[in-house]
């Protein structure tokens, strides 16, 4: 080992892509290539009646635009689909923003002005908008990819009923969306019987079944490229109707098409953080033992499906808690189907750690010190004690990183000039996933390694930490390596989703690279050319690179010139299970607020993580700021707007759906315990990266009723609600 | 985008003179509202003038004014000695707007007519009284957080976004102008127009006029002036609540006040009659708080921004104890 894991490695990745030399989806340049715009439907519910085209194709440059009745006749996929229905296969409109015609033009701007040019009659229907005006008619939905929207441990009516202390509140969150800088992109090129997409995708693989399966295809037939994401968040996990509708619109037109969708389209076609009430109750001991939790959820679903995204995970195993009755509602809206979205028990949370906060003040219990009495050590999928959970760890080094010792327990206690100053604090978790992995491995005649994997990177630094995790398997230097990913041609790996790329993929990259080392140590050990020749494998030690015999570092060979010898490429694969966990945090923030102007500011931010071993410092570094800072968008500002009439969303830009700047952010200590968690195959490292952030929302609601006294539990918390 | 022509204009007479005699054309500086507007399909020109060659980019400070060239971009403005030390509050009113590279770009005269925010007008598809005239105004009853609480009518409750033109409303400001009928001079209170029944007319101007420059009055008061603006986050954003003010005491007796306010009307907000209230008074909570309450009263809030009408009294407070230096 040549100690390259844990290392803060810098991008191998990251010169390319300052420099612009990393082709992102809708770089390619295809011969020959027509360019998509989608028309999006205007109302929220009812039949297209007309279609009138005629404008639209005489404008300069159009060559086609299609409607429900060009298009050919799709097999609906199940998940990664996300939608239960394809656009364009009849006149049923199902919310607005719903592709409903399909323009091909020699150039983007003639697309985007013949489709404004095309001309729709419908015949509307009302439809349900608000998600308060529904709420009567929540429902418990159907399990959701095989989890239950119900889940009950004892019996927390009856402990509710004989606890001394009771919190019974209610919290919200709006909807929201991912935005990625990256729009979503495809470019659909037919050949002979295959089709090749480069899609800004997630996940390779998992975007080939949804559309072989579209298209009745095999698998094989299709291939799909997407080597760089800007950003997905979630966004570009499940497949999405624009893919099938533009790979559909290539076949018809018989010519490659490119689609961008365009920023304001990204509000409607890739999924969003579905609106959330959350009722919680607690009871308690008054010396803070949680005795129960009931935990009644309720978010948007559509009128056509009832897929849950926002999960109340950290409710089922956060707390040492013996009676939990979680409950996962759904509200029929005429809008889009929600999605996951980066950290989806974000919202869940929220309601969590501020009733958490509450019992803490109810009781005069340190918040921090009412989270140590629940702490839970048992592994809920197990049932047995968690091997290396360091939670408790995190909560000691964050408080005394950030001084918490020093905090005047009572609200609007602290004041700073002409503002209140608070510290809250929140627990953070997060349920990552294991996704069946492979990775191909082959060490080239120049004797340079090349790791191959259909997995994704997704901006968090896949390529680094899997080319640092092969080089440091193979003994070599990181230059030596080069990761390839995002192809379907290549391995089957994870999809880029749920913090599983890790867990997934390091244990079939350190296994593969292990075997190719062994193998190369096979060949020289067993080749009369080599100084190494004869010498118990066992012995070989290889170090940057070159190969030594133990205890006479004279006999001596490398990768390159054994390779140059041996002259024929060593190729292994790697595999390997894992299994899905949680990976653990505590974040404490204070927030300043000038109370006359409600005006509040983030002004310190601490975290500390368990998330097993840490495999890259930096990269890990680079998600919790990435991750507060989504936490404190979460909190003060995101949120979508959809107008109560027509169901349009009416800030569908960066202009008028706020995503915190630099100013928003202060920087952020990020430590980490770093401990190697012994039931991860991943080089005992976990899923991390949606860890971060969790906690964010709820510790700046905790800190500004620590600040002034004022609870708040509907976020975002703007300036009204602070004055 | 449709798509349209382009003419590069030498100077303002013969700006003015190829938007005559072209259709559907308008004048483009630094674009960065119009070309979004265009994108979104909230404006549409067959014809584009662009008028960055005009030799209308000056900064100039004399004894009687401050006079600022409608091509002037924000940046060169806001950092100006004579404006940072003669007029702070339009100074910093320019920083309070957009982001740095904005303000690289665009100019003084596009600032004052850059459109409203209001994502229906900004949406193509919504109806909207300002975009298409009788087509409805669903801000009123959808969502109407960054609008108006004064001014408005059953048409139209749009603000108009410019922090600038707040600060040259507290100021005084003189927009001159120049069109097929000559050179004319419009005072900035008369310059936006109430949205009454026609919200697509915004402002005084004619067609196929071009700003020229705008003239500030220099005085004591403009040197002691500020600026303060509210919003939802702490940059590139716009205001939620915004003050300009001038204030000149003796003793603690106001002498003379200005004061103009953002985000809360449909035009630049300035109200005479809070000025009045204050001026020849003693500076105190009270003073301030009597003021404050004139300025509301005939706010006619909505459910989304019922909230301005407080926040935008304390903000008044908040300001007018900064320079009267009340604690």
């Amino acid at each position: 080992m040549s100690g390259l894991v844990g290392q803060g490695v810098a991008r191998v990745d990251g010169r390319a892509k300052v420099t612009g030399a990393a082709r992102y989806a809708a770089d390619n340049e295809v011969t020959g290539v027509l360019h998509g715009f989608l028309v999006m439907s205007t109302i929220a519910r009812g039949e297209v009646v007309e279609i009138d085209t005629r404008a639209a194709l005489a404008h300069p440059g159009v060559v086609a635009v299609y409607t429900h009745t060009d298009m050919p006749k799709l097999t609906l996929p199940n998940f990664p689909y996300n939608r239960p229905f394809i656009p364009m296969q009849d006149t049923r409109v199902h919310h607005n923003g719903q592709p409903v015609a399909y323009v091909l033009a020699q150039t983007l701007e003639q697309a985007q002005e013949a489709a404004n040019l095309v001309k729709i009659r419908y015949r509307a229907e009302d439809a349900v908008t608000r998600l308060a005006d529904a709420l009567d008619e929540a429902f418990l939905p159907i399990k959701f990819r095989n989890r239950p929207n119900e889940t009950a441990r004892g019996d927390a009516a009856a402990a509710l009923e004989q606890a001394e202390v009771r919190i019974d509140q209610t919290y919200g969150s709006p909807m929201q969306h991912h935005n990625p800088i990256e729009p979503h992109t495809t470019t659909a090129v037919w050949e002979g019987g295959t089709l090749i997409l480069y899609e800004s995708t997630q996940g390779v693989i998992l975007a080939r079944k949804a559309v072989s399966d579209a298209f009745r295809m095999r698998p094989d037939q299709v291939r799909i490229i997407s080597p760089y994401l800007g950003g997905g968040f979630g966004a570009k996990g499940p497949t999405y109707p624009h893919t099938l509708l533009t790979a559909a619109a290539a076949q018809l037109a018989g010519r490659p098409v490119k689609l961008v969708l365009s920023r304001a389209q990204m509000y409607t076609s890739n999924g969003h953080r579905a609106e959330y009430r959350h009722h919680i109750r607690l009871g308690a001991t008054r010396q803070g033992v949680l005795t129960a939790i009931a935990d009644t959820s309720t978010a948007q679903v559509t009128r056509i499906d009832e897929n849950v995204y926002n999960g109340s995970d950290s409710t089922l195993h956060l707390y040492a808690c013996p009676n939990v009755h979680v409950r996962q509602l759904g509200v029929r809206l005429d809008l889009p189907t929600s999605s996951y979205m980066r950290s989806p028990e974000t919202t869940a949370h929220l309601g969590l750690e501020t009733a958490m906060d509450e019992l803490s003040y109810e009781l005069g219990i340190d918040p921090v010190e009412l989270r140590v009495r629940n702490h839970n050590g048992v592994n809920p999928r197990t049932g047995d004690p968690y091997a290396g959970k360091y939670l408790l760890e995190c909560y000691r080094a964050a408080a005394e990183a950030f001084g918490w010792a020093r905090r005047k327990p009572g609200p609007g206690t602290t004041r700073d000039g002409d503002e209140y100053v608070g510290w809250g604090m929140a627990t953070e978790t997060h349920t990552y996933g294991w996704i069946e992995s492979e990775v191909g491995l082959t060490i080239g005649l120049d004797g340079r390694a090349t790791l191959r994997a259909a997995t994704q990177e997704i901006g968090t630094g896949t390529y680094t930490v899997l080319t640092q995790v092969a080089a440091d398997g193979l003994g070599m230097p990181l230059d030596h390596v080069t990761t390839l990913l995002g192809d379907t041609t290549y391995p089957p790996a994870s999809l880029s989703a749920g913090s599983s790329t890790m867990p997934s993929v390091v244990g079939p990259a350190s296994q593969a690279a292990r075997s190719a080392r062994d193998a190369v140590i096979a060949l020289a050990v067993a080749d009369p050319r080599s100084p190494l020749y004869g010498v118990p494998a066992e012995d070989v030690v290889i170090e940057a690179g070159r190969l030594f015999a133990r205890g006479d570092r004279g006999r001596r060979d490398s990768y390159r010139d054994l390779m140059a010898r041996h002259g024929r490429l060593v190729e292994v694969r790697g595999s390997g299970a894992n299994t899905p966990g949680h990976s653990f945090g505590a974040v404490f923030v204070e927030v300043r607020i000038q109370p006359r102007l409600g005006r509040l500011r983030v002004s310190r931010v601490v975290t500390a993580h368990d998330l097993g071993r840490v495999l890259n410092h930096r990269t890990a570094r680079g998600q919790v700021i990435g991750g507060v800072t989504w936490g404190i968008g979460f909190a003060v500002m995101e949120h979508t707007m959809v107008d109560p009439n027509t169901a349009r969303v009416v800030n569908p830009n960066l202009s008028t759906y706020l995503v915190p700047v630099c100013a928003d952010t202060p920087s952020v200590e990020a430590l980490f315990v770093d401990r190697p968690d012994p039931d991860s195959t991943a080089l005992n490292a976990r899923g991390f990266g949606e860890t971060p952030g969790t906690g964010v929302p709820a510790a700046i609601g905790n800190a500004i009723y620590h600040a002034i006294g004022r609870r708040l539990r509907e976020v975002p918390f703007t300036q009204d609600k602070l004055l | 985008m449709r798509a349209f022509g382009y003419t590069v204009a030498g100077s303002p007479v013969e700006a003015v003179r190829i938007a005559a005699r072209t259709a559907n054309s308008t004048f483009v500086a630094g674009g960065t509202d119009l070309l979004n507007l265009m994108r979104d399909g909230a404006e549409t020109h067959d014809h584009l003038i662009d008028v960055n060659q005009l030799d209308i980019g000056e900064v100039a400070v004399d004894r009687r004014r401050l006079r600022v060239g409608a091509l002037a971009r924000m940046r060169h403005v806001a950092e100006h000695p004579g404006v940072r030390r003669e007029f702070p509050v339009l100074s910093e009113a320019l920083l309070a707007s957009a982001s740095p590279q904005v303000r690289n770009m665009a100019s003084i005269g596009g600032n004052l007519l850059q459109r409203t925010r209001c994502g229906y007008f900004r949406d193509s598809a919504s109806p909207c009284n300002k975009r298409v005239p009788g087509s409805g105004c669903p801000a009123i009853t959808g969502h109407n957080r960054g609008h108006a609480i004064l001014g408005g009518s059953d048409h139209c409750i749009a603000t108009q976004p410019s922090d600038l033109a707040v600060a040259l409303t507290a100021l005084d400001a003189t927009v001159h102008l120049i069109g097929p009928g000559g050179a004319r001079a419009v005072p900035i209170a008369d310059f936006y127009l109430l949205p009454g029944s026609t919200p697509d007319r915004e402002t005084a101007m004619r067609p196929d006029e071009l700003i020229t420059w705008v003239d500030v009055p220099r005085t004591a008061l403009a040197g002691q002036s500020r600026y303060l603006k509210l919003r939802d986050r702490a940059t590139f954003e716009f205001a939620v609540v915004s003050v300009a003010a001038a204030l000149r005491t003796r003793g603690r007796v106001v002498q003379d006040v200005r004061l103009a306010f953002g985000g809360v009307g449909t035009r630049p907000w300035r109200d005479t009659r809070v000025e009045a209230a204050l001026r020849g008074l003693p500076l105190t909570g009270q003073a301030i708080a009597e003021a404050g309450r004139l300025l509301v009263r005939d706010a006619e809030p909505y459910e989304e921004n019922r909230f301005k009408v407080e926040l935008v009294q304390r903000a008044l407070v908040s300001i007018l104890s900064d320079l009267g230096g009340l604690r």
